[in-house]
């Protein structure tokens, strides 16, 4: 069996991170559902109820009022958050194993995925375009999902894959990926997101948020917006262990993204800050 | 051996030899390393942005977070545990940045650069730094020796 016919099985093994999510992500690609509805999925579970009152009465969220019913808290956090929130509370092997093949350990892929989809949740005010925070946050915790299925494929050849990106063989980590296996984390991620039957604003920045320049026009402000989080994530010292920094900034970012060096400093603050609230309340359960 | 690790934004001084002072992942952020060696003193500060001014509220709740108010509470800090001028090894690791043709993003290296010019109105340099790059960087100081080593993912570790 080649590489790739393996890699193939692995995604058809992977759970879903939460199910709860999906049913949520169903109920709201229905254009004909109420807020009424998803206040009563997400009071049907307990545990999500729990999480979703804490994360609005975080500081990136608190208005200065205490927010104790479901209702408030999804018109607060906006549905698509809700989504990520359940994500959040999973405790799915796909963020929370060790991902051996970039040497990062226990932890680091739950980190690095929080931290994108904290940044890309603050960057969505910068952007041209209207894209929904909610959006955004979500698609930043799911972006990175197919280093859980290659991983395994990339043990012990670090030096390989380092060696190609440094000697400019490659252009980029997902490049050196290609060489060795002849996919990448962005292709197999799609495929895992296809598996589980995402919508395709979640499936699309996962594949392109490495070349945000090759998507479909009507997504390029979210895959762009996904690829300077991702950035962003690494920056602020949440990576995924060898491929951390080994990507290069697309400039036609600033099409739909302005920023300037001082916005990109109180932004910063504003995620370093957001992501050890939000990572706190969701911790401690 | 005991460890103290030092979060984003945070400091620690030690004279405890049996300790040894910790940060993780410094990405953007630089660690800089103070070592006093007359009181066996060793410092740690984890420095995420180049100047306070940005938030003025932040600088007071969280000194460390900025170059400019990390540098000089980490200064007074070593005053408290001794040190009296003199001698102060200054080490500096991190400080990486995203490949960025138009340098917006180099935080990285704007970090640098503000940590140095703070350093400078100590007429403080580093001795030595493994900072820029495109790595992210750990650095452990043994307090005992004064050894201050690195590690990065896939790359093992290496002393400054």
């Amino acid at each position: 069996m080649s590489i790739l016919e393996i890699i193939t099985e692995r995604v058809e093994e992977k759970p879903i991170p939460s199910v709860i999510a999906f049913k949520l992500l169903k109920l709201i690609e229905d254009e004909d559902h109420s807020l009424k509805d998803v206040t009563k999925l997400v009071e049907a579970d307990p545990s999500l109820t729990t999480e979703v009152l804490k994360v609005a009465n975080t500081p990136a969220y608190y208005r200065g009022n205490a927010v104790s019913t479901v209702n408030r808290a999804i018109l607060l956090l906006g549905e698509m958050m809700v989504v990520g929130v359940a994500i959040c509370a999973s405790s799915s092997i796909v963020f929370h194993a060790p991902l051996e093949g970039y040497d990062s350990p226990e932890g680091e892929m739950w980190e690095h995925s929080l931290r994108t989809a904290i940044a890309a949740k603050a960057l969505a005010k910068y952007a041209n375009k209207n894209i929904q925070p909610g959006l955004a946050f979500t698609a930043g915790l799911l972006h990175d999902i197919g280093k859980s299925v290659i991983s395994e494929f990339l043990i012990g050849k670090s030096n390989i894959l380092l060696e190609a990106c440094g000697s400019g063989k490659c252009a980029n980590f997902t490049d050196a990926e290609r060489e060795l296996l002849g996919t990448d984390h962005t292709k197999v991620g799609y495929a895992l997101a296809e598996y589980w039957g995402l919508p395709e604003s979640l499936k699309i920045p996962i594949r392109d948020h490495h070349e945000p320049h090759l998507t479909l026009d009507r997504y390029k402000p979210l895959c762009y917006l996904i690829h300077l989080a991702d950035l962003l994530a690494m920056s602020g010292g949440c990576g995924t262990g060898t491929d951390s920094f080994a990507y290069t900034i697309d400039r036609r970012y600033e099409e739909h993204i302005k920023l300037d060096r001082n916005e990109i400093e109180i932004l910063l603050l504003q995620i370093q800050d957001d992501f050890t609230s939000i990572k706190e309340s969701i911790m401690n359960r | 051996m005991n460890v103290v690790y030092v979060g984003v934004g945070e400091m620690a001084t030690s004279r405890k030899p049996e300790q040894i002072v910790k940060t993780l992942a410094l990405g953007s952020c630089v660690a800089v390393v103070m070592l006093d060696p007359q009181n066996k003193t060793v410092g740690l500060l984890h420095v995420a942005l180049p100047d306070s001014s940005i938030n003025k509220k932040r600088a007071l709740e969280r000194p460390g977070m900025f170059a400019d108010t990390g540098l000089e509470t980490l200064m007074e800090n070593m005053k408290n545990q001794g040190f009296l001028g003199g001698r102060l090894v200054v080490k500096l690791v991190g400080g990486a940045s995203v490949m960025d043709p138009n340098n917006t993003f180099n935080i990285g290296k704007r970090n640098i650069l503000s940590v140095k010019k703070t350093l400078w109105k100590y007429k403080l340099g580093a001795l030595s730094e493994d900072v820029g790059g495109s790595i992210s960087r750990s650095v452990a100081i043994n307090v005992k020796t004064g050894k201050v080593v690195i590690s990065s993912p896939g790359r093992g570790d290496w002393e400054i």
